[in-house]
């Protein structure tokens, strides 16, 4: 008998441990994003004067399950132009703003931008030229020479990759590795 | 290469047979009470010299068949006796009789119930500690497949979860040394932390088994099983090495007992094991980033006294996985460009070495447990912390030594549990369980899970009715379970605290029926119960392994599954014996992913999957049949085959395994005294493919479930006596086509084949010394 009450004892006491500190809370502490980019931006500029800047955003990181804001920018040019473009990637969910463009220069030859134009040639479409090169003297691209077509709509595609298999790719798709941001920016040439 | 191997071996075997002495004594033993000479029934024997465990049968028989003659040390452990040992040597065929002694000496009903590893009557296969030996290196769940009906949820060669009857992952209990694992397994990239060679026994009950093992046992429960101490002054242990070709991989374990001379009741255990694995290669290719490495001891002390006892128990496991690089997809296209691959995208050469992305698991168990026999039965108390750190280091842009992910999850465990002495003609248990849980991230970890805790406290009895050849047996259990997350929701992260709460009852029905000799029946009826997981409930983000985000939902009830089970154990004259078994199993809320909106991230869009719940219908067979053409020469033919449904869709379930056949077939013989069980052994499996998917399944998954595939594995090896001491080595070709397959289970079906050929060598050297024998 006396042992059944060692036992009622020993369950009682353990019942009060496991209950008894459930008062203070367990806060989450706010998850971070790695490494997030939410703004691909085209400063796109010739020496004519001209100077404009063109944003992809999409607030979603990766995190998140609910659509969040978008903002896309058209991309408005003249015909039959030369600009001078370059690409930055932002994350402007911080304050300030953080330029991830500084991270990808450092791991430049890690990194890859590419540029798709759909149409690929003609009416709406540009061509693409004189890709800046990496610290091993192999493509980056976040600089480059826009040649745009005839007057006509389009569209324009930037990736950035990350750990690329082929450096030396004009397609997502052959250049391997893992894709870090994609921005497609709709194009008129007016 | 192989085949100089075998070729050598066999020659060494047929060099000693001039002395041939044949192994092929049978021995029937029988237990029985000391004072009345009643069979007892069931008692856990262990053979120190084959390393073997065996259990009476209701009659307090069992059989031990290709005996060599020579000494053995018989163990005999049942609740309520006597720790009893006795070695006896052997030299022909032979009834061995040994008689067990009732702690208490007075009490006259002596039948004791079920031993709490034994205590259901489900239907349940085991591995034995030499058939988990002869798979050292393997992982906890690979080791597990050759049970019927058990298959794998794979990522790659590295990560494998067991399967049984179609459910895995929350929807089975791993019991560690009696202990529920309680590891973070959240997704199919998630193994258990389990060292197998901490066991001496693994076995697994098949179908719904809540009402003993707690919530959640729906598919069934995994035992981890150590052997006890020893109880014999002296000094015992093992030495287990393999080396695995595939992946260089190299595993040694070693365990040490020992009993004190001067303080009899004072035992203690010391185990340790160490792995490490490259790369592996798939038929033409090395994968990039796959190796492994593993570090696991554990250690126990034993008080053993006529009545009482007491044992502190503590294991730390500790793993290195690399994750094949080119799992991690950044977006769809990415994802269809590496499915649209014949070859891996990544490409590598052998290393050891562990990039990113990894993971690192360190789990740390420490047990105290007491009994104490009492007129009442035995008392037992146990309480357990187990403390699981899961690290995981994603691809970063930036170099960094940083995991992304830091979660820590600790479990403190409490049972009291009476097994209590016979009351007219009812023998059972009854005991009370509690549980405290807490689950934290670190501050600067991705979005993963919120920080939750929970508490539980559960009552159940479980009471068996002998008959004469019949045995009833039915358990009751009630769980509360309390839950409290920490959720940060919103453009600011705002903390949401949700609050759930759970209970439910559970209960068994078994019968089992002796129809004749060789005929046993066995019907289960039982169920079982689980409350969604904190990730089912929460989670909001990208699935990376397959580009995808999924979607938690606050508002999933409790799954309720109904579980029927019939097998039947027949022998056909002395050669033929069969274990067909069929069930049926019906989920209420089954929790699955249902494909939902499209959403726009920077890396494109993604499909969200939410989580939803239907009902579930599961039935299936596991059939069995061993052969023995002589006493050595043996065939096992298996087949299984799972039917899933979701009943409101009307559909087939997603992600079940295929069908299967396998066949065993082994020659075993002893050669010479110092050439003993010599075996060369053939395994053929086919796996169909999986035709049973859901009509919408191209809209959910791609591609189509792989095609079915062949594989073949051979092995040889045997027991060599240098004086008295043995030395059992085998070698063993996994694959041994270098088949190229992939498998439906399998997450890196997507990316990469299975892995090809595999050859494994392994020595395993028991060593025994024992300052005192019985006689």
């Amino acid at each position: 008998m006396k042992k059944i009450q060692v036992a009622a004892i020993i369950l009682l006491a353990a019942s009060t441990v496991f209950t008894a500190c459930k008062k203070e809370e367990l806060p989450t502490p706010a998850p971070v994003e790695q490494e997030l980019i939410t703004t691909v931006r085209l400063i796109v500029t010739n020496n004519s004067g001209f100077n404009q800047t063109f944003n992809y955003k999409v607030d979603n990181g990766f995190g998140s399950a609910a659509q969040g804001n978008v903002q896309i920018d058209d991309v408005v040019l003249a015909p039959g132009t030369e600009y001078n473009a370059e690409v930055q990637v932002w994350d402007e969910s911080k304050s300030p703003a953080e330029n991830i463009t500084e991270e990808v220069i450092e791991e430049s030859h890690h990194h890859l931008f590419i540029f798709q134009s759909t149409p690929a040639t003609g009416a709406g479409s540009i061509s693409f030229s004189n890709g800046s090169k990496d610290n091993e003297n192999e493509p980056l691209n976040q600089k480059i020479t826009f040649t745009t077509g005839a007057a006509g709509n389009g569209s324009l595609t930037v990736t950035l990759k990350h750990e690329p298999t082929n450096k030396n790719a004009t397609t997502p798709d052959e250049a391997g590795g893992e894709t870090d941001a994609q921005a497609i920016f709709p194009v008129k040439l007016q | 290469m192989y085949r100089t191997i075998q070729v050598f071996l066999l020659s060494l075997c047929i060099a000693y047979t001039s002395v041939a002495q044949e192994c092929n004594l049978n021995i029937n033993v029988t237990v029985v009470e000391k004072h009345n000479g009643r069979p007892l029934y069931p008692v856990v024997a262990h053979i120190d010299e084959l390393g073997a465990t065996y259990a009476t049968d209701e009659k307090g028989r069992f059989a031990i068949d290709s005996l060599c003659p020579g000494k053995y040390t018989f163990h005999f452990h049942s609740a309520g006796y006597e720790h009893y040992a006795e070695q006896v040597t052997i030299g022909r065929n032979t009834e061995l009789k040994f008689r067990l002694a009732h702690l208490e000496g007075t009490v006259d009903e002596v039948v004791i119930s079920g031993t709490r590893e034994h205590g259901l009557l489900q239907d349940r296969d085991e591995l034995s500690s030499r058939q988990v030996a002869a798979q050292s290196g393997k992982s906890l769940a690979d080791m597990l497949q050759s049970i019927n009906g058990v298959t794998v949820l794979s990522n790659g060669a590295t990560i494998a979860k067991p399967v049984i009857h179609g459910l895995y992952g929350n929807r089975i209990v791993m019991l560690n040394n009696g202990i529920r694992q309680e590891d973070q397994q959240w997704g199919g990239e998630h193994a258990p932390n389990i060292d197998p060679f901490l066991t001496n026994n693994l076995s697994v009950i098949k179908g719904a088994a809540s009402v003993k093992y707690g919530t959640d046992a729906i598919g069934g429960v995994v035992l981890a099983e150590p052997p006890p101490l020893r109880s014999t002054h002296g000094w015992d242990g093992e030495l287990n090495l393999a080396g695995l070709s595939n992946n260089r991989m190299g595993v040694a374990s070693g365990v040490v007992n020992h009993n004190f001379k001067a303080i009899p009741a004072l035992s203690f255990r010391l185990q340790g094991t160490y792995k490490k694995g490259g790369n592996y290669r798939i038929p033409g290719h090395w994968v990039a980033n796959t190796g492994v490495e593993e570090r696991n001891y554990s250690a126990t002390v034993g008080w053993k006294k006529l009545h009482y006892g007491a044992e502190v128990f503590y294991s730390h496991f500790n793993t290195d996985l690399g994750i094949y690089r080119g799992s991690h997809t950044g977006n769809e296209a990415d994802m269809l460009a590496a499915i649209r691959s014949d070859t891996p995208l990544v490409p590598a050469d052998f290393t050891y070495k562990l990039a990113r992305p990894r993971q690192h698991v360190v789990h740390d168990l420490l047990k105290a447990n007491t009994y104490l026999d009492s007129r009442w039965g035995v008392w037992r108390a146990t309480y357990a912390f187990q403390h699981n750190f899961r690290q995981e280091y994603d691809v970063q842009r930036v170099e960094t030594d940083d995991a992304q992910l830091n979660l820590t999850l600790n479990t403190q465990t409490l049972n009291l549990n009476l097994e209590h002495n016979q009351l007219w003609k009812l023998k059972g248990e009854v005991g009370v369980d509690g549980i405290y849980q807490e689950n934290v991230m670190q501050a600067g970890d991705r979005v993963f899970l919120p920080n939750y805790r929970s508490t539980g406290a559960a009552l159940y009895a479980i009471e068996r009715y002998y008959g004469s050849d019949w045995t009833l047996e039915g358990g009751l259990r009630y769980d509360y379970r309390w839950y409290e997350a920490f959720n940060p929701e919103g453009r600011n992260q705002q903390v949401v605290r949700y609050e759930y709460n759970f209970n439910s009852l559970s209960g068994t029905l078994g019968f089992t029926k002796r129809l004749r000799d060789d005929w046993q029946i066995t019907t289960t009826l039982s169920n079982a119960w689980r409350a969604p997981q904190a990730n089912e409930l929460f989670s909001a983000g990208l699935h990376q392994g397959a580009a995808r985000i999924e979607l938690g939902n606050k508002d999933l009830a409790a799954e309720r599954s109904y579980n029927l089970n019939i097998e039947s154990k027949k022998r056909f004259g002395s050669k033929l014996s069969t274990d067909v078994s069929v069930y049926t199993q019906y989920i209420s809320n089954f929790i699955y992913l249902e494909p939902g909106a499209d959403i726009l991230t920077i890396r494109g869009y993604f499909t969200v999957f939410n989580y939803k719940q239907t009902n579930a219908h599961l039935t299936g067979t596991d059939l069995n049949a061993a052969y023995a053409w002589n006493h050595k020469l043996n065939t096992t033919a298996k087949a299984s085959f799972l039917f899933a449904r979701d009943v409101m869709q009307k559909d087939w379930l997603i992600l079940m395994p295929a069908d299967r056949l396998s066949l065993n077939t082994v020659y075993t013989t002893n050669l010479s005294d110092k050439l003993q069980e010599c075996f060369v052994s053939a395994d053929a499996k086919y796996v169909f493919s999986q035709w049973r998917i859901p009509a919408n399944f191209d809209a959910i998954d791609y591609p189509r479930p792989p095609a079915g595939y062949f594989l073949a594995d051979v092995s040889v090896g045997g027991r060599i006596m240098f004086n008295k001491q043995p030395l059992y080595i085998s070698l063993s070709a996994m694959n041994i086509f270098n088949q190229r397959y992939r498998d439906y289970l399998d997450a890196f079906r997507y990316f990469i084949d299975q892995p090809g050929t595999n050859i494994v060598l392994r020595l395993r050297v028991p060593f025994s010394f024992n300052e005192h024998q019985h006689q």
